[in-house]
C-alpha cells in the first residue's frame, strides 16, 4: 500500500494553492486550444516549453499535464458544434455528435462527451496509479538492448500506423530522426550535419520544430485552402441542468465504461494512438446497441463510447511515458523534452529518484479531471464564443505567438529563420499527406535511441545479434509484427467505416439543413426525446454512394 | 446566436476526398518525395565524413546516421513507387480547411513575406511594432475586412506581450528605438 501513501503525499503537494493555480491554468489553456481549430495541445506545450526556465519542475509539469488533458476535452466540443469535418481522431464523434446537435440535442451530446471524458479520465488515471509503479519496478532490470527494442517498436508503429500510408509515415519519421542528428555529437564532440553553421551546432531545438510544424505549418496550410464564409455553428438550446434525460443516462453509462476499457490498454501500447481506440469503441457500440438504426443519425452511444475511449487512451499514453520514457504521441514526446530540460529522464528510475514530483503529477491529473468537468459542463457557452473568433485574427494570433515562442528560446533572430523553414516543411508535409507526429517523435526519441544503441553494442562488443537475443527484446519484435498486422487491418476497416458514415452524412445533409432553416432550434419537430426519434425518423433510402451524390451535392 | 445552424448544404469534404477534388498534379508529390530521397542519400553519404574516434572502434558516431539514411532512402523510394501507381497522399483535413479548394499560392506568399519582414525588422523597430505588422499583415492576407483594426489589435497584443514578458517574466524583448524608455520602467516594476 506504499502507492496509496505516495499518492496521498502527491495530493498534499498538488493541492497547495500555487500548484492548484498552475493546474487550473493548464486545463483552462488546454480546453481553449482543444476547442480552437488550428492549434492543439502538442503545439501549446511546445510554445510554453520556455516556461521551464522560470518555473519549478512540479509547476511546469502540472501545467503541461493539464494542457494535455484539457485538449482532449475541448476537441469534442468543436466536433459536436462546428459544422465542418474535423481531424480523423474525432471523426466518429463529429458524425454522431454533430447529427445530435442538428436534431437539437447538442446539449446532450456535449454532456455525455464531458461526463464520459471525466469517467474515463478518472478510471484511466486510477489505472495509471496502479500500473505505473509495477511496470517501473519491473523495467529497472531492462538492458540497453531491451530499450533499443522498445524504441524500435515505438518508431515503427507510430511511423507505420499514423497517417494515410505506411511509407509516408516512415519518411516523416526519417526526417525527424535526421533533424535529431543535426548538432554536436556527445561522445566525440564533433559536429554532424551542421554545414558549419553556428546556430545549428547545438542541434535544432525541439521548440522550433514543434512550433514550426504545428503552428506555422498549420497556419500556412489553412491559409492555402481556407474555408471562407460564415462559421457555421450549431446552436445549443436548453440550460445545462436539463442536458441529459434519464434515457440518455441509461444509454450512456455502459459506453463510457466500455470506451474506457478499450481506450486505456490501447493507449499504453504504441499502436497508433487514440485514433484506433475511438474507432474500436464506435464499432463495438454499434454492434451492441439496441438502437442500431440511429447510428449515423445521432446515436448518443456513438458519442459516449468514442469520447471515453479517446480520453482513456490519452491517460494510457502516460504509462509508457512515465515508466519507460517512451512517448507514443507528439504531445507526450514534447512533455518528455520538458522533463529533459530539467535534467530529469522519465523511465523506471523516475519513481525512485523523483517520487515527490511524479506523484504530485499523478495527483494533479485527478484534480484536473474534476476541474475539466466543471469547465466543460456549465461553462460550455464560453467555449462556444471562442469558436466564433474570426479566422484571420485567430491564425494571425497563432503565428504571432509562434514567432514569440521561437525567439524566446535563445533570443536569436536566427531561430525564427529556422522556424520559418520548418513551417514551410510542415506545410508540404500536410499538403502531401505525410503525418506530423512521427517526425516529432523521431526528433525527440532519436538521440535517446542512438545512445541506447551504442551502449547496447558496446556491451556486446559490436555483436549485432545481442540486439535481438535478449528474451524481452525478442518478445518486443514479435509483438511489433503483430501490432503492425493488426493495426493495418484495423485501419482498413476504419477507413471503410468512415467512408460509409460520411456517405450517410452527406445523404441527409439536405434534409437536416431544410429542418434547420424552417424552424429555430428547440422548436423543430425533430427536437424530441430520444425514445421518440426512432418512431419519427423518416424512412430513408440506404446510404449509397449514388444517393449521396444526388442529394448532397446540390 | 439565434441563427439557424447549417446554412446551405456543403458538399461533405470528409466524404469523398480524392475523387471529388480537382485532379491534383503528381509533380509536387514527386518533387517532395524526391527531396526526401535525396536527403536520405545525403545523410548516408555524409556519414562517411564523420570522423571516427581513434580508440574504441566498435560503435562510432556513424552507425546511427547510416540507419537513418537507410530508412529515408527506402521509405522515400517506396513513396515514389506509390505515387507512380497512382496512390496519392490524402490531404490533411481540418475544421477550417476546404479540401476541395485550389491552393492559394498568393496568400501563402504574402504570409511568408510578412514573417520574413518580421525577421528583418524585429531588432530594428522593436517587438511591439514588428508584432503589430506581423499580426496585421497576416490577418489582412487571410481576408480580415478592416486592415487597420487588425493592425491595432496586433499593436495591442505586441505591447501586452512586451510588458508581460519584460515586467513579469524578466525576459526582455527588443524594444526598438522608440521604446527604450520603457525598459527602466519595467525593471522598476519588477523591483
Amino acid at each position: 500500500m506504499d502507492n496509496i501513501l505516495s499518492l496521498m503525499e502527491g495530493f498534499a503537494t498538488a493541492l497547495q494553492p500555487q500548484y492548484l493555480i498552475f493546474g487550473f491554468i493548464g486545463v483552462l489553456v488546454g480546453t481553449a486550444v482543444g476547442v480552437l481549430p488550428g492549434i492543439g495541445p502538442a503545439m501549446t506545450v511546445a510554445l510554453l516549453l520556455p516556461l521551464t526556465y522560470t518555473l519549478d519542475p512540479t509547476a511546469a509539469l502540472i501545467t503541461f499535464a493539464g494542457i494535455y488533458y484539457g485538449g482532449m476535452y475541448g476537441g469534442s466540443t468543436t466536433s459536436i458544434l462546428l459544422n465542418t469535418p474535423g481531424e480523423s481522431a474525432s471523426i466518429v464523434t463529429a458524425l454522431e455528435g454533430n447529427k445530435m446537435a442538428k436534431l437539437g440535442r447538442g446539449a446532450a451530446a456535449l454532456a455525455t462527451a464531458a461526463l464520459g471524458s471525466f469517467v474515463a479520465g478518472t478510471i484511466a488515471t486510477l489505472g495509471l496509479t496502479m500500473l505505473a509503479p509495477i511496470i517501473a519496478a519491473w523495467a529497472v532490470n531492462l538492458a540497453p538492448a531491451d530499450y533499443v527494442a522498445l524504441m524500435v517498436v515505438a518508431f515503427i508503429t507510430v511511423g507505420a500506423l499514423l497517417g494515410s500510408s505506411v511509407w509516408r509515415g516512415l519518411t516523416s519519421l526519417g526526417i525527424g530522426l535526421f533533424l535529431g542528428l543535426v548538432g554536436t555529437e556527445i561522445l566525440s564532440g564533433q559536429q554532424r550535419y551542421t554545414f558549419g553553421l553556428l546556430p545549428l551546432a547545438d542541434g535544432i531545438d525541439v521548440v522550433l520544430v514543434a512550433v514550426g510544424l504545428f503552428a506555422v505549418g498549420e497556419t500556412l496550410y489553412v491559409a492555402s485552402r481556407m474555408r471562407h464564409g460564415r462559421i457555421a455553428l450549431v446552436p445549443v438550446t436548453r440550460g445545462w441542468r436539463s442536458w441529459m434525460t434519464k434515457d440518455d443516462w441509461r444509454r450512456s453509462w455502459k459506453p463510457w465504461l466500455r470506451g474506457t476499457a478499450i481506450g486505456f490498454p490501447i493507449g499504453t501500447i504504441p499502436a497508433g494512438g487514440a485514433d484506433v481506440a475511438t474507432f474500436l469503441s464506435y464499432a463495438s457500440e454499434k454492434k451492441l446497441s439496441k438502437h442500431k438504426d440511429q447510428f449515423g443519425r445521432g446515436a448518443i452511444e456513438g458519442v459516449a463510447g468514442p469520447e471515453s475511449a479517446n480520453n482513456a487512451a490519452a491517460a494510457g499514453v502516460l504509462v509508457p511515458l512515465l515508466t519507460l520514457g517512451l512517448p507514443t504521441t507528439a504531445t507526450a514526446a514534447i512533455i518528455l523534452s520538458a522533463f529533459q530540460s530539467y535534467g530529469i529522464q522519465p523511465g523506471p528510475q523516475l519513481f525512485t529518484n523523483q517520487p515527490a514530483l511524479v506523484w504530485a503529477l499523478i495527483a494533479s491529473l485527478y484534480i484536473g479531471n474534476v476541474m475539466l468537468l466543471i469547465l466543460n459542463l456549465p461553462l460550455v457557452g464560453i467555449w462556444v464564443k471562442l469558436l466564433q473568433i474570426p479566422r484571420p485574427y485567430l491564425y494571425a494570433g497563432i503565428l504571432t505567438f509562434a514567432v514569440l515562442g521561437a525567439y524566446a528560446v535563445n533570443f536569436a533572430v536566427a531561430d525564427i529563420v529556422i522556424l520559418l523553414f520548418v513551417g514551410v516543411l510542415g506545410y508540404f508535409l500536410r499538403r502531401f499527406g505525410y503525418p506530423i507526429a512521427p517526425l516529432v517523435i523521431g526528433l525527440i526519441l532519436g538521440p535517446m535511441a542512438e545512445a541506447q544503441l551504442r551502449r547496447a553494442l558496446q556491451l556486446s562488443q559490436g555483436d549485432l545479434s545481442a540486439l535481438f537475443l535478449s528474451p524481452f527484446a525478442a518478445v518486443c519484435y514479435i509483438a511489433l509484427i503483430l501490432i503492425i498486422a493488426l493495426g493495418l487491418w484495423l485501419r482498413r476497416r476504419q477507413s471503410r467505416l468512415e467512408r460509409t458514415l460520411a456517405a450517410a452524412a452527406a445523404a441527409d445533409t439536405s434534409l437536416s439543413a431544410a429542418v434547420n432553416q424552417a424552424w429555430d432550434a428547440g422548436e423543430r419537430p425533430t427536437d424530441v426525446k430520444t425514445s421518440d426519434i426512432r418512431v419519427q425518423a423518416p424512412a430513408e433510402e440506404p446510404p449509397t454512394e449514388k444517393g449521396s451524390r444526388r442529394r448532397g451535392g446540390r | 446566436m439565434g441563427a439557424a445552424g447549417t446554412g446551405p448544404a456543403r458538399p461533405s469534404a470528409g466524404g469523398e476526398p480524392a475523387e471529388a477534388s480537382a485532379p491534383r498534379s503528381k509533380l509536387g508529390e514527386y518533387i517532395f518525395a524526391g527531396l526526401a530521397l535525396a536527403l536520405g542519400i545525403f545523410v548516408f553519404v555524409g556519414a562517411f565524413a564523420i570522423r571516427l574516434p581513434t580508440s574504441g572502434t566498435q560503435v562510432g558516431p556513424r552507425v546511427f546516421p547510416f540507419m537513418v539514411g537507410t530508412i529515408l532512402v527506402i521509405s522515400a523510394a517506396m513513396v515514389i513507387v506509390d505515387i507512380a501507381r497512382g496512390k496519392l497522399g490524402d490531404l490533411e483535413q481540418g475544421e477550417d480547411v476546404d479540401t476541395q479548394a485550389k491552393t492559394d499560392w498568393i496568400t501563402l506568399a504574402k504570409i511568408v513575406a510578412f514573417v520574413a519582414a518580421f525577421i528583418a525588422l524585429l531588432e530594428i523597430i522593436g517587438w511591439p511594432f514588428a508584432a503589430a505588422l506581423l499580426f496585421g499583415g497576416v490577418a489582412w492576407s487571410l481576408g480580415a475586412k478592416r486592415w487597420w483594426v487588425a493592425l491595432l489589435i496586433g499593436l495591442a497584443l505586441g505591447f501586452v506581450v512586451y510588458i508581460v514578458f519584460g515586467g513579469l517574466l524578466g525576459l526582455s524583448l527588443p524594444p526598438g528605438p522608440l521604446l527604450t524608455w520603457l525598459d527602466p520602467l519595467l525593471q522598476s516594476l519588477r523591483g
